[in-house]
């Protein structure tokens, strides 16, 4: 369970990227986080992944506070052990083919050679490309470079996935075929997704949060793409 | 293997400057080294050479001779002192000079002087065992080797010093060349970097390639210096053969109970060398991208 408490975030600049937000995310919900460019989608995503911390309120994951300045660096590396990240341009590692960019996810967290090959292979079976697992980021297409990170981002423990405008880059077939990938996942995994895509949201019919100006103007079961 | 060879490839310019600077450093240590050795070598050599020959007058006695050569002996500052008697100045002036039987006529052991042969435990009392001996009435001349001992002593000091700083300054260069480097590398890989990061890769992770690299660099610089100089030294062997005709094997030390020969250079010596010079390439390549890694991995 992901809780938000009055969560602000205030630049140096003096830019409120976060103002006074709260929510609750429980354990296998899917969301969408929507709103326009600059809203702190993404402001939302790198906290929940302690890249950045609030100025003032407090963020909590499994009842474990991750907002205070101070922080273990063993406990950031175990709360990032236990969240995907999907991002719009990928961020795959060119010089390394598709399963060593799957398996990387897990050598982080000391797995054992065995656990990774199973995973990775099922990871891979999930995402339809069990077939050009020794291909490199290179050959392959931009659909097939998000579901290289999709399946990066599922491998070992991670029972969050942050996809941060996942099919930004993708032509409409492609951006269909990767939700898909992450409808699968759903009931399995907490799922947040921050997206522009009005199609997407309103057919998907999932919990909504719409963010504006830092502030969360609404939070619905069901909801629909509206700014 | 595949990550060092692929970084390699990445940075072309910045991998040959990193491997230039260690090649150029480990070279020089690997000279200095052998060169060190070697004046080593030449000291043990010249150490075990009678240091202090003394020469009595054909009349003194024996007695007073052997009581003198105790004397030394009590002093402690000599490792040993060989008496060499008249009769014994006659059978080496013999075994010289047993081709030429001219200068075998007329000599007689009466006008050969006996003598003491001393050898000192440290080089610095050479200079006052010398002027004891000169100064006993019996003694007719004292001859000792000062000079070459001296000059080698403070000629391997001076080399010492010499080497030690020249190579704390090519360290200290080479280690900030590497950190250079190091750090552009890490830059060109900011972006892996942040994503291992995301992904909970410890900052161990993320450094252990680097260091890695840092290591095979320093063992592959040193493996190539290493070639390179015994290529030269070999080719320049006939040579210093020559030149040293007469010296036989030099060792440092006592280590000739490990067969490591400075002159001509044994098996061992050779695989010491190699063995220090990779650990050295290696100690380097760590270091230096140990503290890029510290400064520009957060």
């Amino acid at each position: 369970m992901i809780v938000f408490n009055e969560v602000t975030k205030t630049y140096p600049t003096g830019t409120i990227a976060l103002n006074n937000a709260t929510f609750t995310v429980e354990d296998n919900d899917f969301i969408f986080l929507v709103g326009p460019s600059g809203a702190g989608k993404t402001t939302i995503l790198k906290m929940i992944l302690r890249q950045i911390v609030p100025t003032t309120g407090s963020i909590s994951i499994n009842n474990q506070e991750i907002s205070q300045k101070k922080f273990d660096e063993n406990e950031k590396l175990k709360l990032r052990q236990s969240i995907g990240v999907v991002f719009q341009d990928f961020k795959l590692l060119f010089d390394k083919n598709v399963v060593e960019n799957i398996a990387i996810a897990l050598k982080v967290t000391g797995a054992p050679k065995e656990r990774i090959k199973t995973e990775v292979d099922e990871a891979l079976e999930l995402v339809g490309l069990s077939s050009k697992k020794f291909m490199f980021p290179i050959q392959l297409s931009a659909g097939e470079l998000q579901r290289v990170a999709i399946a990066r981002a599922i491998v070992g423990d991670r029972n969050i996935i942050l996809a941060d405008e996942p099919t930004g880059n993708l032509d409409p077939k492609t951006t269909w075929e990767i939700m898909k990938i992450f409808k699968k996942l759903e009931g399995n995994k907490t799922i947040l997704i921050a997206t522009h895509n009005v199609d997407i949201v309103n057919s998907f019919k999932k919990r909504v949060i719409t963010v504006t100006d830092g502030k969360i103007i609404k939070d619905k079961r069901e909801g629909k793409y509206e700014l | 293997m595949n990550d060092f060879i692929t970084s390699v490839k990445r940075t072309p310019y910045q991998s040959l400057g990193s491997f230039l600077i260690l090649f150029f450093t480990l070279f020089l240590a690997l000279f200095f080294f052998t060169l060190i050795s070697f004046f080593h070598g030449m000291l043990s050599y010249v150490e075990t050479r009678p240091q202090v020959i003394v020469y009595f007058d054909v009349k003194a006695k024996e007695s007073d001779i052997v009581a003198l050569k105790d004397q030394l002996e009590k002093t402690g500052k000599t490792s040993s002192v060989v008496y060499v008697s008249q009769n014994e100045a006659l059978k080496i002036y013999k075994d010289m000079n047993k081709d030429n039987p001219l200068l075998l006529e007329m000599v007689s052991a009466n006008i050969l002087p006996a003598s003491l042969e001393v050898f000192a435990t440290k080089p610095v009392y050479l200079t006052e065992l010398a002027d004891f001996l000169r100064n006993q009435p019996a003694v007719d001349e004292v001859n000792y080797q000062k000079s070459i001992v001296d000059r080698l002593v403070s000629l391997t000091n001076v080399l010492r010093s010499v080497s030690v700083a020249l190579l704390i300054i090519l360290f200290t260069i080479t280690v900030t060349v590497l950190i250079t480097t190091t750090a552009f590398k890490i830059s060109v890989k900011r972006e892996e970097i942040e994503v291992l990061q995301l992904i909970g890769a410890s900052k161990k992770y993320i450094r252990r390639p680097f260091i890695k690299e840092g290591v095979l660099f320093g063992i592959i610089s040193g493996t190539v210096a290493f070639v390179f100089f015994y290529a030269i030294f070999f080719y320049f062997q006939p040579f210093l053969k020559t030149y040293l005709a007469g010296i036989p094997k030099l060792s440092i030390a006592n280590l000739e109970q490990f067969n490591i020969y400075v002159f001509p250079p044994s098996l061992e010596f050779i695989a010491l060398s190699y063995a220090l010079i990779v650990f050295s390439g290696a100690l380097i390549g760590f270091v230096g991208n140990y503290f890029a890694t510290s400064k520009y991995i957060k």
